[in-house]
This record gives structure tokens, sequence and C-alpha cells, in this order.
């Protein structure tokens, strides 16, 4: 899933010192399973604002709403009317949700409430941790499932680099584990060792996002 | 008597409330700027309570749950002090002091704790500067 | 010969090899350089250029190859992946041999975040394998990464790093013989303090024939003070100095007394490794101590330098 963390009130806040109608709008896919865009925090981030602003821009009225999943067309639509009364579009959705809402109402103003961060799995209530790159050419199947574009810090193909201790990363010992450490763990329990014998060639980076901005066309599925 | 500021109560019914009604058994009450918010447990605590409490004129916010080990639901209580300390930072964010917002453990036997602690809310620097004005109050 | 450098010749006859690190000044400060170089001339056999070290911008290494090339030093030109693609890299090692460079060590590099741009993007297009062997392929097919022939010859001794003491444990002879197999000709290890875990990788590395393909040059720090000991301890990845070490360094006092203690240890633990087998040289990195390093080599007895032809 998609893993986003609210920005800074004071950033959200001085966006909207002079604005009068506001209209907030979560999603309840990604960004509410990462407590960060859901309906909850539509509230929650409403009530600040009112408090953040109620010096400098007391009279702000603020219309929140929630819609399923904001990177797809269809469920903004029922956003419309709101959308047409108000000054601004906050979004609480991810980037992708961001960009539909400006793409789908090009004549307002849509600004982000998240840092959208990485693509990524829970560990435990609270906690996400990043584990795919989206480089476009997966390989997980050479490494046990441990993907070291995403997990090394230095998204080695043939690791570990020297920094490597006590099973943890050299950059953040406390929160990042040595991704060479887990792969090789896992191939010692899977019995394939031996593919760390074999040297990993350069990567062709063309296929992430290092050769353009990607789209995916499925010609057996357009019409 | 100076004026007191608006202080909202938002407390666990398992220990809290019954603390309050220990008070009004005891002919006494809380004092008149305090507004008292009963939920069934700290586990059901949302930010959103202690925001709106603020935005509805509170001016200080005090969140009473049970002791570690008492509550029913095993860790409301524990979910209610979380609850607070984010809550609590973001009020920070909206540039209102943390120290409006204050926690508790409270037992249903506690009523006069209850009252101290609301007589102690108030601004650390303050409270050390006019130790004698809090006797006049008690006095009167 | 792979590249006919000094070095190569060197450790091809026999001889105990001895390297040593020059850090660039933090700007185009032609003094330091020359400063520098003049401490290194005549006490060892070939000189590394670091490549912005731990992050931290520098006179680039080609740069100051070059200047030793002119002078008639034996450049060691470090270079690292973590700030140019593999076009740079190649364009980088164009110019270091047109420029008379023959020696390189290939290195992953440290992450930015210890330097002094740690908001900058990193780039490690390549790792330390795939540039050994990618250099290795240039030198021996004259071919580039992107399979196009190169215009030129590049003779060039290839370098790696390998670090006895970090890497999961199984691993770490594991690496050395990929870089072994990637085309490698020379390791430098990284700081020997723990020499019991040493040895015992050295041993793995004995037992696997590794250390007839490949010549192992030692690494050497010498300690300045019981206090350089604990901040290596506290904040450089990859080296640790024992307890022991750091004792022995905090009884010699401070000042001129710790540092001389520091070059006798390193005098002494360079005669040590001597002994053992598959060790063919040592490389003594002494970190803005430079004037550290004629004392050592001398107490080590490891002076004057061979000729070669």
């Amino acid at each position: 899933m998609i893993v986003a963390k609210r920005k800074p009130l004071a950033e959200i806040a001085a966006n909207l010192q002079k604005v009068n109608k506001l209209l907030i709008v979560g999603c309840n896919t990604c960004v509410a399973v990462c407590l960060a865009g859901g309906e909850k925090e539509v509230a929650v981030l409403a009530s600040a604002l009112r408090l953040a602003l109620r010096q400098t821009n007391p009279t702000i009225q603020i219309t929140q709403r929630c819609v399923e999943r904001q990177c797809e067309e269809e469920f903004n639509e029922v956003l419309t009317e709101d959308v047409a009364a108000c000054d601004v579009v906050l979004s609480m959705a991810c980037g992708v949700g961001v960009q539909t809402m400006a793409e789908q109402f090009p004549d307002k103003i849509v600004y982000p409430a998240l840092n959208t961060s990485f693509m990524g799995r829970p560990l435990e209530r609270g906690v996400w941790s990043e584990r795919c790159a989206g480089c476009g050419n997966c390989v997980l199947d050479k490494f046990g499932g441990v993907c070291p574009i995403a997990r090394c810090s230095k998204n080695l193909l043939n690791g570990p680099c020297g920094g490597s201790a006590n099973g943890k990363c050299e950059v953040d010992p406390e929160n990042i584990d040595c991704a060479w450490q887990l792969i090789y763990d896992r191939l010692k329990r899977i019995g394939q060792l031996d593919r760390l014998l074999e040297i990993e060639p350069p990567k062709d980076w063309s296929t992430s996002r290092h050769g353009g901005p990607r789209k995916i066309v499925r010609e057996d599925m357009v019409l | 008597m100076p004026e007191r500021p608006k202080i909202v109560l938002i407390g666990c019914a398992h220990s809290a409330g019954v603390a309050l009604e220990e008070l009004k058994s005891g002919a006494q009450r809380l004092p008149a700027h305090v507004e008292w918010v009963s939920i069934p447990c700290g586990g059901t605590l949302d930010e959103l309570h202690i925001l709106r409490a603020f935005e509805s004129g509170a001016e200080q916010v005090m969140v009473l749950a049970c002791y570690d080990g008492a509550c029913r639901s095993v860790e409301g209580n524990k979910w209610a002090e979380k609850r607070v300390s984010a809550a609590r930072a973001l009020l920070e964010e909206a540039g209102i002091a943390g120290w409006r917002l204050a926690f508790h453990h409270i037992a249903p036997s506690m009523p006069l704790d209850l009252l101290r602690w609301i007589e102690e809310f108030r601004e650390p620097a303050v409270a050390q500067e006019q130790p004698e004005s809090s006797d006049r109050e008690a006095k009167a | 010969m792979k590249s006919g450098s000094k070095l190569e010749r060197i450790l091809a006859s026999g001889h105990f090899a001895v390297t040593a690190e020059l850090g660039p000044p933090k700007g185009p400060n032609l003094e330091v350089v020359e400063r520098k170089m003049q401490l290194l001339t005549g006490v060892c056999d070939a000189i590394n250029v670091t490549d912005n070290q731990t992050a931290i911008v520098r006179l680039s290494s080609v740069a100051t190859c070059a200047i030793l090339a002119q002078r008639g030093l034996e450049p060691v030109m470090q270079m690292t992946c973590r700030d140019r693609n593999r076009l740079a890299i190649q364009a980088d090692v164009f110019g270091a041999v047109a420029l008379g460079v023959r020696n390189l060590l290939c290195l992953t590099g440290d992450h930015q975040c210890f330097g002094n741009h740690p908001t900058a993007k990193n780039v490690y297009d390549l790792d330390s394998i795939q540039l050994i062997r990618m250099i290795a392929r240039m030198r021996d097919e004259g071919r580039t990464e992107g399979g196009e022939e190169v215009d030129g010859a590049v003779p060039l001794f290839i370098g790696g790093a390998a670090n006895p003491f970090g890497d999961p444990f199984e691993m770490r002879v594991i690496r050395l013989a990929k870089k072994v197999a990637a085309g490698v000709d020379f390791i430098q290890t990284q700081c020997i303090f723990d020499m019991a875990r040493f040895k015992e990788w050295m041993k793995r590395v004995v037992d696997q024939g590794l250390h007839e393909k490949v010549y192992i040059l030692a690494g050497i720090m010498p300690l300045k003070s019981a206090g350089a000991a604990r901040y290596i301890n506290s904040n450089v990845a990859g080296i640790y100095v024992p307890e022991p070490l750091v004792k022995r360094m905090a009884a010699a006092g401070r000042g001129k007394a710790a540092q001389a203690e520091g070059m006798k240890l390193a005098a002494e633990t360079i005669q040590e490794v001597r002994e053992i087998e598959g060790v063919r040289g040592v490389h003594i990195m002494a970190v803005e101590w430079e004037e550290a390093i004629r004392p050592i080599v001398e107490m080590a007895g490891l002076l004057p330098r061979p000729v070669v032809e």
C-alpha cells in the first residue's frame, strides 16, 4: 500500500491564511489504512486548522468530505458541487489522489495535506515500512523475496557493503535492517545460498522512474 | 477573586465518573468554571473530543482515565494517554500551549485528588509565582 | 602484466608492498597537495587518493592523481559508486588513464548522510563488484559497459576493498571470492585492530586459495589517541578498536606521547601481519596525519622502498 503522513500543521495552514471556503477531502483507501487521511483524520485536521487559524483567519468555513478512492474520477464525481462551492480543495489523499483532483477539477486550487512517502506494509499498529521502489523489473525471485532495490540504502545488487554491522544498516542502525543480511538469512533458509555466488549485472534502470514517468497500457483491455 | 478559565474534564465513567459521584454524595461539587464530559472508557477517546473542547471555548482540558490494570477494556487507559499526547502535539502545532491539556490516572476513591488537580491546573510558571493566592482561595 | 603499473610490478616480483593514503583538501588548494606529496615521497610504493571520502566534498581523485602522476609518483585512484553513474565513471576512467593513472580502487562509497551534503541525491548506478567487472572488461576486452569498442587502451591494475570485520560473518569470504571472479587484482582491507579476527579471515581466504588469485594488502590505521579510538568505535561504521588497545592508548597519555604510541602500535601491527600467510603488503591510512607514515614504515623495517624495472 501507499504510505503517507500528515504535513506539519503550520505548513498546511500557511497556504490557507486568506482562504474563505475550504473543502477538505479524505480518501478511504491507503491513507485511511495508514491513519493519515481517512475520514477520522479529516475531522481532526479540520478542527486543528480552525484552532490554528483562530487569530489570522477566524471566519474560514471548512467542509469535510471523504471518498472511497480519490485516484479514480468516478468516486470523486460526488464532490462536484462541493468543489464548485469552495475556494480551495485540501486533499488528504496520497500524491496520486491530489493530482487526480487537480486534473478532474482543473480550475480549482488543490493543495496536499500529506507527504506521500513509499510503497510498504504495516509491521504493527502504527508502524509501516518501505518494501517496493517500483523499479519496473522485479527481481525478488533472485533474492529470497527481499528487495535489494527498496530495502538496501545503496540499492546494491551484489551486497552487502562494508557498513553492515549486527544486521543493521550504517545509515540508520536503529531503524534500517541490512537488506543483505536479510537476503542472506532468507536464501540460507530456503536453500538458495548459491545464488549469492552469481554476479548480478548492472541494473537496467530504464524501466524505473529514471527512464521517465511511466504508463502501462493494456491493449487487451482498452476498447 | 480572579476569574477562572473554563476547564473541560473528559473522564472515563468507571473511574472519574464514580469519583465525581463520590464528590456529589459528599455534598461537594465541581467549581463553576469546570464542565464535565463522560466517556464510557478511555479507549473511546479520540483527539477530536479534545480539539472540539478547545474549539467550543475551553481554555484547558483535563483527561481522566483508570490506572494501569484497572481498565475494564484492559488497555483503554493506555489508549487515552496516547491520544492525549497526540492531541497535545497537534495543539502545540496550532499555537496552543501543551500545558493546557493534562492527563491523570484516577480511581473511584479519589474525588479530593480530582479537586486538587483542578485547583492546581494552571500554567507552570504562574503556579510557582503565586503560592499565597491559592491559600487565600482555599480559605474563601 | 595487467597494467604494468609500479604497484603491480612490486607485488609481482614478490616484494612486501606498502601503500598509503593521501586525503585531498576541501578545495583546489594545491599547497596542501604539494605538502602531502612530499610527506609520502619515498615512503611507499603507491599513494591512494580518496574520492569524496565519507561523502565529504574534496578535490577530486582524478585531478589529484593527475598531479601525482605528473610528479612521477604512483597514484591509486579511488572511485566510489555513490556520486557517479556508469557514464561518468567510464569517462573519468578514460581521463585518469590519459593522465597517467594505472591503479584504480573500486569502492561502493559511504552513504551521503555521513558527509557535508546529506540532502544530496546519491547515484549507486553500479555497485563495487559491477564496477570491478566493468573496468576489467574495458581493459581485457576493450569494450565499454554499453558494448562499444574503447578508443584506446585501459591498462589498469584493479583494486577492491574487503572488510574482514563487518558483513554477515559468513559472507566475508564469499564477497572476496566474488570480487576475484569479477576480476580484481589487489585488495586493501579495512583497518586491522582485531588481529584475531583478521587471522581467522585470512585463514579462510587461504583455505579457498584466494590468496593466490589476488594480492591482499592489510589495512593499517595509526591511532592518535584513546579519544580517537573511542570516536572510531562510536562513529565509524566497519571499524572497531578492541578495549585492550583503547586502554593501551589511554595509558600512553596525550599529545605527542599518545601519537608515538599509536605509531608504534601501527608498526607492530605491520610486523605481525607480515607473518600471516597470504598477506602481500600493507595499506596505511593515516587520516589527516600523513606525517605519521614515514616513522611507521621506518619502525616496521620497510625502508628504503624497493626499486623495480
